[in-house]
């Protein structure tokens, strides 16, 4: 089935097409952040400015024509009103030209699923971890075919909090590639670390690591504040891993873009003989390669909506989105 | 030294003490962290662990502890299966909620009250693991252990849980209103723009 996916929940306006479960166009533009800070309407204009020809370039890349498309995909959630507004409005108006079904799509099981495919993993618990999230997902078929979190992090994303540091520091914030960049070489510094059983926190630790810049140099700081905070996040995945009898790893979301959090991983799945797995770099970054990947399997399951019930949920949760079977 | 069980921070090897099997439980070096902070954590927990396991000797159904090192310790060698590897019935979660209530109403937190540290035995449920155990008073920390295990169970186990922590501790309604404090705290993030 040839579907089209659309992402906008954040600053990326992503347009991706999927054939029979691959991907073969995968397009984005990004808002820059300015010094200024983000403003949703803002980036929302962007992105309403940047639709119609990223949608056009996706196409020409995959050499299909408007007419060949047979489904829509969007996302539905988790993301900001206005910015997510942009694929929901564009999604219906492709589906009304074309005369297709919609699926809405789950940003974040579309991370987890588009992972679980290039990882090659049947049944992993996946570590979700993006700016604002960090959970560790496992699948359930009761009471429903989908995701749960075990274990999540109890204030702030893992990726919210290495960008906040890598700020107080003046570096630039790119979802912890300046802070790992800049961990080269450095010594570890004890910070405080938080794992109660499968769940983290990491306010405490920024706020430690925010105190101690001046009295200690960057590199260890940058080394450290890493170390603590991915430490955590694979302790309470080999927790899950081990109490629910899985074993597979995988890692998603922009965070695993991260190779020292993919090198830890891989050492624990060494250890205990699993499996891990990753997705290339564009699929862990937001895009609608992932999103008409998921949208092409619940269409096929039978999930696709009319145009008229296709809403957004800004607070859209990974556990309450059913997974198509398949 | 043979071994008989994993978790995910310790390897469990059987030994034999005067003729009596016993288990050595040992915090092996988790190579994927830095040196200095497994070494902390490591020796932390296993003190918290001696600690929380002496403390509760008397009282509930948990290994006698036989000695203690830096990374180690030898504990009563129990004979049964983990919760997590069997289906629960609602009379083993509701044992379980019992134990949760005495230890909490003992000022203990186990931090780890999943399935995967429970194991029925011939003569009932026993708790182990307490690494992450605390000495502690807070609601937080103890709807937390409720919290933990709610999410590791089928929901239709939870209810018995719940009854029998409540009849077992006294604070269970304050425990009960922080975990539905906890429940909606940060779980319905809206995905933020860096
Ligand atoms: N006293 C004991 N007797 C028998 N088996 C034990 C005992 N303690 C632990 N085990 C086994 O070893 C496993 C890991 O022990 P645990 O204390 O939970 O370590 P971890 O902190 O690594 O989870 C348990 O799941 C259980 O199978
Ligand atoms: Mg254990």
């Amino acid at each position: 089935m040839l579907v089209i996916g659309l992402e906008s929940s954040a600053h990326t306006f992503g347009v991706g097409i999927v054939d029979g479960g691959k991907v073969i166009a995968n397009e984005k533009e990004m808002y820059k952040i300015g010094k200024t800070g983000m403003i949703p309407a803002k980036v929302a204009e962007f992105h309403s400015e940047n639709a119609a020809h990223v949608i056009k370039r996706a196409m020409q890349k995959a050499g299909v024509e408007p007419s060949e498309i047979e489904g829509i995909g969007y996302t539905m959630g988790p993301g900001l009103g206005p910015c997510l507004q942009v694929a929901q409005l564009s999604a219906k108006m492709l589906a009304k030209k074309l005369n297709v079904k919609i699926a809405p799509v789950n940003h974040c099981v579309a991370h987890a699923e588009i992972t679980r495919h290039y990882g090659k993993l049947k049944d992993p618990i996946m570590l979700y971890v993006s700016g604002g999230n960090s959970q560790v997902l496992a699948i359930e078929s009761k009471p429903f075919h989908h995701y749960s979190v075990i274990g999540e992090t109890f204030d702030i994303g893992v990726g919210n909090m290495l960008d906040s540091f890598a700020r107080n520091l003046e570096l630039e914030p790119a979802w912890g590639s300046s802070i790992e960049k800049n961990a080269k070489g450095g010594r570890y510094i004890p910070l405080p670390y938080t794992v109660k059983g499968m769940d983290f926190s990491f306010t405490g630790l920024l706020t430690r690591s925010t105190e101690l810049i001046g009295k200690e140099r960057t590199a260890d700081l940058c080394f450290s504040i890493q170390e603590t905070a991915f430490a955590a996040l694979c302790e309470a995945t080999e927790r899950a891993l081990l109490l629910r009898n899985k074993e597979e790893i995988g890692v998603c979301g922009g965070v695993a873009q991260n190779e020292s959090l993919r090198n830890m991983l891989q050492a624990i799945a060494k250890e205990h003989g699993y499996r891990f797995g990753f997705a290339p770099n564009e699929f862990n970054a937001d895009n609608g390669g992932m999103i008409a990947y998921v949208a092409e399997k619940m269409l096929l399951g039978g999930m696709g909506r009319p145009v008229s019930e296709c809403e957004i949920r800004q607070r859209y949760r990974t556990d309450g989105a059913r997974l198509a079977i398949r | 030294m043979k071994k008989v069980g994993e978790g995910a921070e310790a390897k469990i090897y059987e030994i034999e003490i005067f003729g009596n099997k016993a288990i050595l439980k040992r915090r092996e070096e988790k190579k994927y962290r830095a040196k200095e902070l497994d070494r902390k954590l490591r020796k932390e927990r296993t003190k918290a662990e001696a600690r929380t396991m002496a403390r509760l000797s008397s009282s509930l159904k948990v290994p006698k502890i036989i000695a203690a090192g830096q990374y180690s310790i030898i504990m009563e060698r129990l004979e049964g299966r983990l919760l997590k590897d069997a289906d629960i019935t609602s009379a083993q979660i509701a044992e379980a909620g019992k134990m949760l209530g005495k230890m909490h109403e003992m000022n203990i937190a186990h931090g780890d009250f999943t399935p995967a540290n429970l194991m029925s035995c011939k003569n009932g449920l026993y708790v182990i693991d307490f690494g992450l155990s605390e000495m502690t008073n807070s609601f937080e920390e103890r709807a937390l252990d409720i919290l933990l295990m709610k999410r590791s169970i089928p929901a239709a186990l939870y209810p018995s849980f719940e009854k029998s922590y409540s009849e077992s501790f006294n604070g269970h309604l304050t425990v009960l209103g922080r975990l539905k404090e906890i429940e909606k705290r940060g779980r319905y993030q809206i995905r933020t723009l860096g």
